[in-house]
């Protein structure tokens, strides 16, 4: 995996759409729409950001989030598949970058 | 997520039709539990799996909880009921329904299935039991003293350094619904179920609980009181047993509902209800 230690603070338009560091782009401009008044700079997100124990997300924000994936990326990204195969503890770690990373697989790079 | 209006709330729910082409596909509804749950636990273990199964999936967030409204007052066991048909009724859902509940969820199902037998199909309890005198004496003295020791910050602190920051912010958001509404006061009141009003509960039940949970005192209460309940004890498991053993639970409970689908299909047809039960299997086989 070729994934970005970058956080991320800009769009990558050059890239194509579901390379890692697009689709990190893409993820972080989620979550501040999920999360409402945070700034994308502020948050800092990246590969290794956790849902829950940095950014304090909740489980129904995930819900959110899947949606949100699907909407963008097409119903190949089913975020609540790839979750039920998971225990409890790697979702309460899940991190940014797990997300890019199913992303990106889910969409054929 | 869509939400739809139901009692004048604007309740977030989900619908996932399952991947089958082949006749009416039974309808499981996903009911949560109380204070830290959310349609989240449904949707992150069972959802998936269970309409890739076959079988249409509802979940939806509880008055007061996740990302439906949360009036200040309004939360008898009679309130819950009602939102949980007025989404049937608004997602055009007539025909009877698996319930899936999960502790409180389950609860509901119970309830549900006694004032209502006519839209459900039959109940699958994860950790549950019906709202009787025991059940509410017992919740509403639980509920008074987790109030009690979520409004002190130092509760907080020893929450995170015993069971980790996670579990935290759960008690916190627990402790929020709690305060923000009369839920803690008034769901114990019911309406409760009589012990004879349990012999209406006549739907097949799937009791799934775990040998240290809720039940591990008297595992087969359920299946004593019950006209039809089978339990299924899963063994190192407390009250979590949903997100702890979301494989088993996945497993039994795809099997329930379309074992049970055939059975629910005959009984719309009563020339068929001989030539089908005859074969079928029933709750009461099962120890």
């Amino acid at each position: 995996m070729n994934a970005p230690t970058t956080t991320a603070a800009t769009l990558t338009p050059t890239l194509t759409p579901t390379h890692p560091a697009r689709v990190l782009d893409d993820v972080a401009q989620m979550i501040v729409r999920i999360l409402g008044t945070c700034d994308l700079e502020d948050l800092g997100i990246g590969m290794e950001t956790s849902f829950h124990d940095d950014l304090e997300m909740e489980s129904i924000d995930l819900v959110t989030l899947a949606g949100m994936l699907t909407g963008e990326y097409g119903a190949d990204v089913n975020l609540a598949e790839f979750l039920a195969d998971k225990d409890l503890d790697e979702v309460i770690d899940l991190t940014i970058g797990d997300i890019v990373d199913f992303v990106v697989s889910r969409t054929g790079r | 997520m869509p939400v739809i209006d139901v009692n004048g709330l604007k309740i977030n729910y989900l619908r996932i039709d399952g991947q089958s082409d082949t006749g009416p596909r039974p309808v499981a509804v996903f009911v949560h539990g109380l204070g830290t749950d959310s349609l989240a636990s449904f949707y992150l273990t069972l959802a998936a799996p269970v309409s890739m199964a076959g079988i249409d999936v509802v979940a939806y967030d509880l008055r007061g909880h996740g990302r439906t409204d949360q009036p200040p007052d309004g939360y008898t066991i009679g309130h819950f009921t009602s939102d949980l048909t007025g989404l049937l009724d608004a997602l055009g859902i007539e025909r009877p329904v698996h319930l899936v509940g999960n502790s409180f969820g389950g609860t509901l199902a119970f309830a549900l299935a006694v004032t209502c037998p006519e839209r459900v199909a039959s109940v699958v309890s994860l950790e549950s039991e019906p709202p009787t005198q025991a059940w509410a004496d017992r919740l509403r003295s639980t509920l008074a003293y987790v109030k009690r020791d979520l409004a002190r910050e130092d509760t907080y602190l020893w929450l995170a350094s015993t069971f980790g920051a996670h579990h935290a912010r759960l008690s916190r958001t627990a402790y929020q619904r709690l305060s923000a509404t009369t839920m803690a006061e008034e769901i114990p009141d019911g309406p409760l179920l009589e012990l004879e009003d349990l012999d209406r509960l006549t739907c097949p039940v799937l009791s799934i609980i775990g040998d240290e949970g809720f039940q591990a005192d008297d595992p087969y209460l359920l299946q004593a009181l019950l006209p039809d309940c089978r339990t299924v004890i899963i063994d190192g498991q407390d009250h979590s047993v949903l997100v702890e053993a979301h494989r088993e639970v996945r497993r039994l409970v795809i099997d329930w509902v379309l074992e049970h689908h055939l059975t629910g299909d005959a009984t719309a047809d009563v020339t068929a209800v001989t030539a089908v039960t005859e074969g079928a299997p029933t709750g009461a086989d099962a120890g």
